[in-house]
């Protein structure tokens, strides 16, 4: 039944009704139950408490610290250097001095950028790699894949609901990249695109093409990370996708159809307002989950390049946050780009959130 | 357009290793719908009347036989080829959009037939001499212009920017009869158009159908359960029994003269008496009394099925049948007594003016011999006088 | 005054209502001169004859099926291909896979591969280690599911709301802003210090990483959710009934919903056990002082990753299955209850 769908009691919705709705005050009046609730709630909150509130204050107050060394917990106070390394506006000389880019100018002559120490210039080494390669990659990984995945389960997902032979069959087969381990499936997809692979092989492309290796263009190395992540994240929106067309009533196709409005039309008219309050559903879910790319590198390269590990041009945000805990100084600097990530993900929420009140029907 | 069904069957396949047969929803149908007609398809539910409705809309296919419009053969045709329009039982208005774009909807898939025109304002003439016609979309004003006359009709003008979620079921239902006369369909094909509506609104509502019809002298099915409903506004019945045609007719009509026991009993509310009964020597007995002489035609002798109205009853001292009244129901114009006989199959129900003075006990009664009927015991119960 | 039906921002820019734009439309020429009864719509679209069209209409649906069909066969055997690919090269020997010519089944089917993988990939500790995070983890899970889940449906207490909203909202939060702290903060607890081991410790080295692997999953924000909506789905009648019977919140939970929730707990179950064989970041992290402590998934990247000279994808693709199949006769058995548990969750948007 549609009526599923336009019930009250999504997660969404959850969020809407929050401050509006009064609480209607039950016979068995709540505060008998109270201290009792706590304690069935109790465990969850206290793993809550330690390993996600905690975590997460302490993360942006780790952001914040400077010099901070993890093991000894020791830092030199409040700082924005954090961030400003990871943006690249903070460079460290050879001696390994913080300094800021704004006191730096570009002299040719040493290839790149120096500053007046003393006497003498001495030159900036900056830390590119989020910008020149993580920021860009999540984003292409994100602006690609969620909507060309959305749009292929849909057509599948509609294509499944159409038929009735084999349609469990199908349902089944298009489900199985879900039960897959993503680092071992990397893998197997590392094989195909290998240069002597069977990809280029089928495609004749000889065996001189680099997808993944042998430091591969960053084009081809992002052109088999976003095939298959496509590849890996279909099921679950072909699975969300068809639960809900089944949920659709039938009656509103009869009554297309009684309309005259041909297939397409019926598509864009009612299969996809009809489906809107899924879409966003995973939108929203995808778009953090694409943002928070990492595993699927690991599985395809192995190491966050093409070239077995120099250049870093496969680099995700997640993936520096991760690199950046191997180090014991280099804890803040992750932070910093994990509280920018955050940042970028509730921004992105809050817009499709925005969007969606006009577009999602519920 | 005249609607013609012919030996339309439509049979959903049982399963033979699970012992299932078919079942036929519909059964060798034949009826003919004069053209600008309102005619009601009535039955109880599993009549096959909605798989009806559904294959004269397209919706299903049929098993066997044809349906046509007209000279037009349309079996085989998709509904949007065949010119239609259907009101859901539950509407199904599209809850995403507002009145005016479910309005609107059916018009933005069609096109127009237009003659063109030159500069001066002539017709332009194809080789062989005849109008050269172009087919086009409408345009905006023009969808604008039908839906708001449309809307006018159905009265839903103060409503076209609401979504069907914020309208009352009438509303509601208005908007469904506006989106399918929309298209001016050649047939206008109701499903159960009230049964969601409250007891007051349902009463309003089919007079409003009634007066759109007639106003646009569409073709018009109507299928329903509710027998009153059916009679009240159709030009004719259609009794429908299993997927079998019982009778059709002008509803005053198949009430008088019912052809069996099932039409007899499914009309009419409160429902027909029934009482074991005999035909002796061109008399219609219950128990030893004579219900009345058969003088229209020989009957041979047999038991059978006697049917007396409710109104066909009436409170006399002076009558022959003698009733156990156990309650008197006040229904404000008449009272209904509820009683018993010795022959009756279930509780007699007979309905006297409400001035009769009665009380529980024994009650003498009269029978009003045209409102008796007799029915054959074997086959379909057909019947006798 | 006149009614209008401008908002704020249509009113600021002196926008014209909807009203009047209606009526400006209809006071134009064109469209009074627009007669609306002489329009005759068409019906049928080209074909006079209605045979025809129904012809016309039975070709137009077998083509579609076809055009369906192939294009899901299609999908298919891209959504099949690598399993096939990586079943076959487990079975083909270095010179095959690296030939020129790929060939779509081996010449000769090698079983030596999956030999080396047992002889260098210490598959059986890997999945014992697996077995015993993943199975603890889960069984908490579902502890602290269960309980979370009776309170938020059944219970009355003040700030419920709140608290559910703030729950869900964690969900949005990305996790890895929760690793680096989650890392210090099982580093700093007094069961071990990095590395070095048994300092101050309670639990042994080892026992203390894989506490470190389970006790932080105890709580999934997710399946507490999955689960209250289904409690929720229980009549109020039976839990009132309970009441009456004189049974506690506590009994109703165990004997009434438990029961009654059970597909739903199981789907919870073997979705958290696929999470927990799939992991691989955060015991990535916490087992770095040992490699024997790992988890398949590591083990597998690790074992397999570091590819001097010519790789041996025969024995990484035979491990790689190795792998995989568990998972997948997982699913083969429990089809149903992982369908259903992945696809309850956006159903309800």
């Amino acid at each position: 039944m549609a009526a599923v769908a336009s019930k009250k009691g999504g997660f969404l919705d959850f969020f809407k009704n929050l401050f509006k709705r009064k609480e209607r005050v039950s016979a068995d009046a709540g505060e008998r139950n109270n201290w009792k609730a706590w304690l069935y709630l109790a465990p969850v909150i206290i793993l809550l408490a330690v390993f996600t509130f905690y975590p997460l204050i302490n993360t942006i107050v780790i952001a914040f610290l400077k010099d901070y060394d993890y093991t000894t917990q020791v830092s030199a106070g409040f700082t924005f250097d954090n961030f400003l390394t990871v943006l690249t506006l903070a460079g460290k000389d050879e001696a390994q001095n913080l300094v800021y880019k704004w006191n730096t100018f570009y002299s040719a002559e040493a290839g790149g950028y120096v500053y007046q120490n003393g006497a003498e210039l001495m030159k900036v080494y900056f830390q590119t790699d989020v910008l020149k390669y993580a920021l860009p990659n999540t984003m292409v990984i994100t602006f690609v894949t969620v909507p060309l995945s959305i749009i292929i389960a849909l057509l599948i997902s509609v294509c499944l609901h159409s038929i009735k032979a084999f349609q469990k069959i199908f349902q089944t087969i298009f489900f199985v990249p879900y039960v897959t381990n993503a680092v071992a499936v990397g893998m197997v997809f590392a094989v195909l695109f290998d240069s002597k692979g069977i990809l280029n092989f089928l495609f004749g492309l000889g065996t001189e093409f680099y997808w993944i290796d042998h430091a591969a263009s960053w084009g081809h190395g992002m052109i088999a990370l976003c095939i298959y992540i496509v590849w890996h994240a279909l099921p679950y929106k072909i699975l969300i996708f068809l639960s809900a067309l089944q949920n659709i009533d039938k009656q509103y196709y009869d009554a297309a159809k009684i309309d005259c409005a041909g297939k397409f039309k019926t598509f864009m008219n009612v299969t996809v307002p009809m489906l809107s309050p899924q879409i966003l559903y995973i939108m929203i879910t995808s778009f953090i989950g694409s943002f928070k790319e990492y595993t699927s590198v690991v599985g395809l390269f192995g190491s966050p390049s093409t070239d077995g590990g120099s250049t870093k041009n496969m680099y995700t945000i997640v993936y520096y946050v991760y690199d950046c805990l191997s180090g014991t100084t280099t804890v803040s600097r992750g932070a910093a780009a994990a509280v920018m990530l955050f940042i970028i993900i509730m921004i992105f929420t809050a817009i499709q959130f925005q969007v969606s009140k006009r577009r999602v029907h519920y | 357009m005249e609607i013609r069904l012919k030996n339309l069957t439509k049979c959903f396949p049982g399963n033979p290793k699970k012992g299932i047969p078919d079942t036929y929803a519909v059964n060798a149908l034949d009826i003919t719908i004069p053209d600008g007609k309102l005619v009601g398809l009535l039955g109880p539910s599993g009549c096959g009347k909605s798989t009806t409705l559904y294959m004269v809309a397209g919706l299903l296919e049929p098993s066997e036989g044809e349906i046509w419009f007209g000279d037009e053969d349309v079996t085989d045709l998709e509904p949007e080829k065949r010119g239609i329009g259907l009101v859901f039982q539950n509407y199904a208005l599209y809850p995403h959009m507002t009145v005016y774009k479910n309005v609107a909807f059916p018009l933005t898939n069609l096109r127009i037939e237009e003659a063109v025109k030159d500069k001066d304002g002539n017709q332009v003439m194809d080789e062989t001499g005849k109008p050269y016609i172009k087919k086009r979309k409408l345009t905006k004003d023009e969808i604008d212009k039908i839906v708001r006359e449309t809307a006018k009709i159905v009265q839903i003008e103060q409503y076209l920017e609401r979504k069907p979620n914020q309208l009352s079921g009438g509303q509601q239902q208005r908007v469904a009869i506006a989106r399918a006369l929309v298209k001016k369909p050649r047939v206008l094909l109701l499903d159960e158009p009230l049964s969601n509506l409250d007891a007051r609104l349902r009463l309003q509502t089919r007079e409003e159908i009634r007066r759109i019809q007639q106003s646009t002298g569409i073709t018009t099915i109507f299928v329903t359960h509710d027998q009153e409903e059916a009679m009240s506004i159709s030009d004719e019945i259609v009794v429908m029994k299993l997927g079998v045609e019982q009778q059709r007719g002008v509803p005053q009509e198949v009430y008088n003269n019912p052809v069996n026991k099932f039409v007899a009993n499914f009309l009419g509310t409160p429902p027909i008496n029934l009482f074991k009964g005999r035909v002796e020597n061109n008399k219609l007995y219950i128990g030893n009394e004579v219900v009345r002489e058969i003088t229209e035609k020989d009957v041979p002798d047999q038991e059978c099925t006697v049917g007396i109205r409710p109104e066909g009853i009436v409170v006399d001292p002076n009558g022959s049948f003698t009733f156990e009244c156990e309650r008197i129901l006040t229904m404000g114009r008449d009272i209904m007594l509820v009683a018993e006989h010795p022959e009756a199959t279930t509780n007699t129900k007979f309905i006297v003016d409400a001035f009769v003075e009665v009380s529980t006990g024994t009650v003498k009664c009269a029978v009003k011999p045209h409102k008796c009927f007799a029915f054959s015991l074997e086959g379909d119960e057909l019947r006798i006088i | 005054m006149e009614y209008d039906s401008r908002n704020f921002i249509q009113k600021l820019f002196k926008m014209k209502s909807r009203e009047q734009k209606q009526a400006e439309r209809e006071a134009t020429a064109e469209y009074q001169s627009i007669d609306t009864s002489s329009m005759t719509l068409v019906i049928k679209e080209g074909r006079a004859n209605a045979a025809q069209l129904a012809r016309a209409q039975k070709i137009g649906r077998i083509i579609t099926s076809v055009i369906t069909y192939s294009f899901l066969l299609f999908m298919s055997v891209i959504i099949l291909f690598p399993f096939y690919w990586m079943i076959i090269t487990s079975l083909k020997n270095t010179t095959e896979i690296r030939a020129n010519v790929q060939t779509f089944f081996p010449a000769t089917v090698l079983w030596s591969n999956y030999i080396t993988v047992f002889n260098t990939f210490d598959f059986v500790t890997y999945v014992g280690n697996t077995l015993i995070v993943g199975v603890i983890s889960t069984i908490g899970t579902l502890i602290t599911t269960i309980l979370a889940a009776f309170a938020f449906a059944r219970l009355n207490f003040k700030g419920k709301d709140l608290i559910f909203a703030i729950l869900l909202a964690t969900m949005m939060i990305p996790g890895e802003m929760m690793v680096i702290t989650n890392y210090i903060t099982v580093a700093k607890l007094p069961w071990y210090e990095f590395g070095v081991g048994m300092i101050n410790g309670w639990l042994g080295y080892k026992d203390a990483v894989f506490a470190s692997m389970i006790v932080p999953f105890w709580v999934s924000v997710f399946y507490i959710y999955l689960l209250r909506q289904n409690f929720k789905q229980i009549p109020n009648e039976l839990y009132l009934a309970a009441k009456v019977d004189g049974k506690s919140d506590w009994q109703f939970l165990w004997h009434v919903m438990v029961p009654l929730a059970m597909p739903t707990l199981i789907s919870i179950f073997i979705l958290k056990l696929m999470g927990s064989w799939n992991s691989y970041v955060w015991p990535q992290l916490v087992t770095a002082g040992n490699e024997s402590w790992r988890l398949v998934t590591n083990g597998l990247r690790s074992s397999f990753s570091t590819t001097s000279g010519e790789p041996q994808y025969g024995i990484q693709m035979a491990a790689t299955i190795l792998v995989t199949v568990p998972l997948l006769l997982l699913f083969i058995f429990f089809r149903k209850y992982i369908m259903k548990g992945v696809g309850r969750a956006g159903i309800k948007g």
